[in-house]
């Protein structure tokens, strides 16, 4: 009995594994799918972490000093520099296209910048997307550590001192609106200060408050990822699976329509094979390819990407779960329509509806709570979370349990109704 | 000796009756023509006899197995069906294979077969190609070849022809004539009368469900094909003579006015087709 079922099966992933839209949309789409937005997520290619804020800066004085400062915010760490000329930056940030904000150093940025006691006022101009408040924050704090570096630095070093105090003397002297008792003391402090700065050793500078305010050391803490992914791409796969999954399910059960409208199907029920072999020679096709996208998926997220799996046991379950799911539902679906246009329409509407509220487009974890709610009804959201369960969310064969369930569940009923459509259509 | 004996059967799609108490049996080792205009429930009739379809009324037996509805005796019936039901991305070889294949066939078995199965029609030389480059007539040899790689004692073809040009039609006749002389029982259906004419032992005509007559082919124009006609072009101009006897009428046209032309139409398949099912268009 099982050999008929065997060879239906075999003529089935032939026939995909010829029509070149048919294989792609189940191996090579996924794939991408998958390795492109992991990468996206990641940061890859962006040298920088993912939580980077991007700014949009100015350079207007485009002095050394100025020059300097940039070259110190390129080199943070938790920033990303854009290059570019006041009107593209204000209306990149406008548009939401340029980062978080704009920074522009204003004419005689570099000169103020080094008059650190008297007529020194670097001028920094910053603009915030509304949308990224919190960014723009957290951007006026990196900037105002930067200035606080940059002086720190001057403070440390003798001869840019002298020169500044030089610097902070002529302005003083050109001042007409200070206070004459503060003139005075100003003009009595900084020479001695010069003399003081000249005639100490610079390591016991170092060692003067002030200069280094405070000592903050980052300690190394190695996060612990239990329960949570070590890259993007851990989320990004299983996703890129449920596509695989759809593609699956979309053109084997455009097939069996196919079938009917080339007559193949009526030549099959011609032969002593019965209806039910026939039908299963189909789901065992889809489930063979089914899992073997799953495997060849996992394979290459585990060589190219390190994606470590926390069960391969479980994984394998789940994936045996996502097959059994879709191939009844493939079943169903081939039923609703009478035509392959139909059919293929009726297909890609309800399996597309599904990934979008099951988390194949935007996981779930980043809907909203109506959203969330929404998506368990969604046979993808389950084969993703089973998924996790066993790659990266370290669930037990207990939590994995619903999941499994609702999978095998969820893919008897959908073979069940398929049955009855089918022979009801016969 | 009967093969096939379909007694009694009536089958009916809501308020359309299609096959109305139809009845008759079909021979071990004839071909038989079933004749109908379109409509008149050939396609019914042959589904109900290769157990796609179940009568609502009466019975189909393949003697001595019983019912097609039965897969053992299903697998004793080869089926070429009109609409070409061939995987068109699959060659010619892996159709036949695929195919034999459902039929229970394996390993050494199986591939003689195919080999024969596609030798005998033809095509082995274009065996490894996808059917999807074959030309219609190939497409249809392939079709027959899916039909007989299980060496089934009863065949039934559906419009075997259709669309295929005059080489492949003929190689197809000469495939009938060669199975019908291994001793395989042939059911044909098909609008051309000529084809039935050549190759049919016997031909059952039905219309509106029912059988309106079933005999060899000579005995159908004996019963229902009407007289000959002789035209005659002599020196009193032209004429036409209905006659049983042909060459008696030529001859006393000779001797009495000079034949300058004659012509004579004698009654066919298809004017027996016409004088049972009527002129009126059928669609």
């Amino acid at each position: 009995m099982m050999h008929s079922v065997f060879i239906l099966a075999g003529k089935d992933i032939r026939l995909l594994l010829r029509d070149k839209a048919g294989f792609f949309f189940t191996f090579f789409f996924p794939l991408i799918y998958a390795s492109f937005f992991g990468m996206i997520f990641s940061g890859i290619g962006s040298g920088k972490a993912l939580s980077a804020i991007e700014v949009a800066v100015v350079d207007e004085d485009n002095s050394e000093g100025s020059r300097a400062f940039i070259a110190k915010l390129e080199a943070s760490e938790e920033l990303k520099v854009n290059l570019m000329n006041r009107a593209k930056a204000e209306d990149a940030v406008r548009r939401g296209k340029g980062g978080a904000a704009y920074v522009i150093l204003g004419e005689n940025f570099g000169v103020e910048a080094d008059c650190v006691f008297f007529g020194g006022k670097p001028s920094i101009e910053v603009g915030i997307d509304p949308a990224r408040g919190a960014e723009g924050a957290m951007l006026e704090g990196l900037l105002a550590r930067h200035l606080y570096a940059n002086a720190q630095e001057s403070l440390l070093d003798k001869n840019k001192m002298s020169g500044m105090i030089d610097d902070s003397l002529d302005n003083l002297a050109e001042s007409e609106d200070v206070n004459p008792l503060t003139k005075a003391t100003m003009q009595a402090f900084l020479p001695a200060l010069r003399a003081f700065i000249e005639t100490t050793p610079t390591e016991d500078l170092n060692k003067i408050g002030g200069a280094t305010p405070a000592s903050i050391e980052r300690a190394e803490i190695k996060r612990d990822r239990t329960g949570q992914p070590n890259s993007s791409f851990e989320i990004t796969f299983p996703q890129g699976i449920a596509w695989g999954v759809l593609g699956c399910t979309a053109a084997f059960g455009l097939s069996l329509v196919i079938e009917r409208t080339n007559g193949t199907l009526v030549r099959l029920r011609m032969t002593p094979v019965g209806v039910m072999r026939i039908l299963a020679g189909k789901m065992l096709a889809c489930f063979v390819t089914t899992l073997g996208m799953i495997i060849l998926l996992l394979l290459f997220s585990m060589i190219v990407f390190k994606v470590r799996p926390d069960s391969y046991a479980l994984l394998l379950l789940a994936a045996g779960a996502v097959c059994v799911c879709f191939s009844g539902l493939m079943l169903f679906l081939s039923t609703l329509g009478k035509t392959e246009q139909a059919a293929g329409s009726i297909a890609w509407a309800v399996l597309l509806i599904m990934a979008m509220i099951g988390g194949g487009m935007v996981p779930v974890v980043f809907m909203p709570g109506f959203m969330k709610a929404i998506s368990i009804i969604s046979p993808v959201r389950w084969g993703i979370v089973a998924l996790e369960g066993a790659i990266w969310r370290n669930y037990s064969a207990g939590e994995m349990f619903t999941p499994i369930a609702v999978l095998i569940g969820v893919g008897i009923l959908f073979f069940g109704l398929g049955m009855r459509t089918f022979r009801w259509s016969k | 000796m009967a093969i096939l004996q379909l007694i009694g059967l009536r089958k009916a799609f809501g308020d359309i009756t299609a096959v109305d108490g139809l009845t008759f049996t079909i021979e071990r080792g004839e071909v038989f023509g079933l004749l109908g205009p379109n409509g008149a429930g050939k396609t019914t009739t042959v589904n109900m006899a290769i157990g796609l379809l179940s009568p609502d009324a009466g019975d189909v037996e393949l003697v001595s197995l019983g019912s097609p509805t039965n897969p053992a005796v299903r697998s004793k019936i080869g089926v070429a069906p009109q609409a070409l039901s061939l995987y068109e991305e699959l060659s010619g070889e892996e159709n036949v294979r695929f195919f034999g294949g459902m039929f229970g066939l394996k390993g050494q078995c199986l591939r003689e077969r195919v080999a024969r199965s596609l030798e005998f029609v033809g095509l082995m030389d274009r065996a490894k190609d996808r059917a999807g480059t074959y030309s219609g007539g190939m497409k249809r040899r392939l079709n027959l070849a899916i039909a007989i790689v299980h060496n089934p004692p009863l065949l039934i073809l559906d419009e075997p022809t259709v669309g295929v040009d005059p080489q492949s039609r003929n190689a197809i006749f000469e495939n009938i004539e060669a199975l019908r002389a291994d001793g395989c029982t042939v059911v044909y259906t098909t609008h051309y009368m000529e084809e039935a004419q050549r190759l049919c032992d016997r031909v059952g005509i039905i219309d509106k469900g029912k059988l309106l007559a079933l005999d060899t082919v000579s005995a159908l124009i004996d019963a229902h094909g009407g007289r000959s006609v002789v035209r005659i072009e002599d020196s009193r101009g032209k004429r036409a003579i209905e006659t049983d006897d042909p060459v008696a009428a030529l001859t006393k046209a000779q001797q009495a006015d000079g034949l300058i032309r004659f012509e004579v139409d004698r009654p066919d398949l298809e004017r027996v087709f016409l004088n049972l099912t009527g002129k009126q268009l059928r669609d």
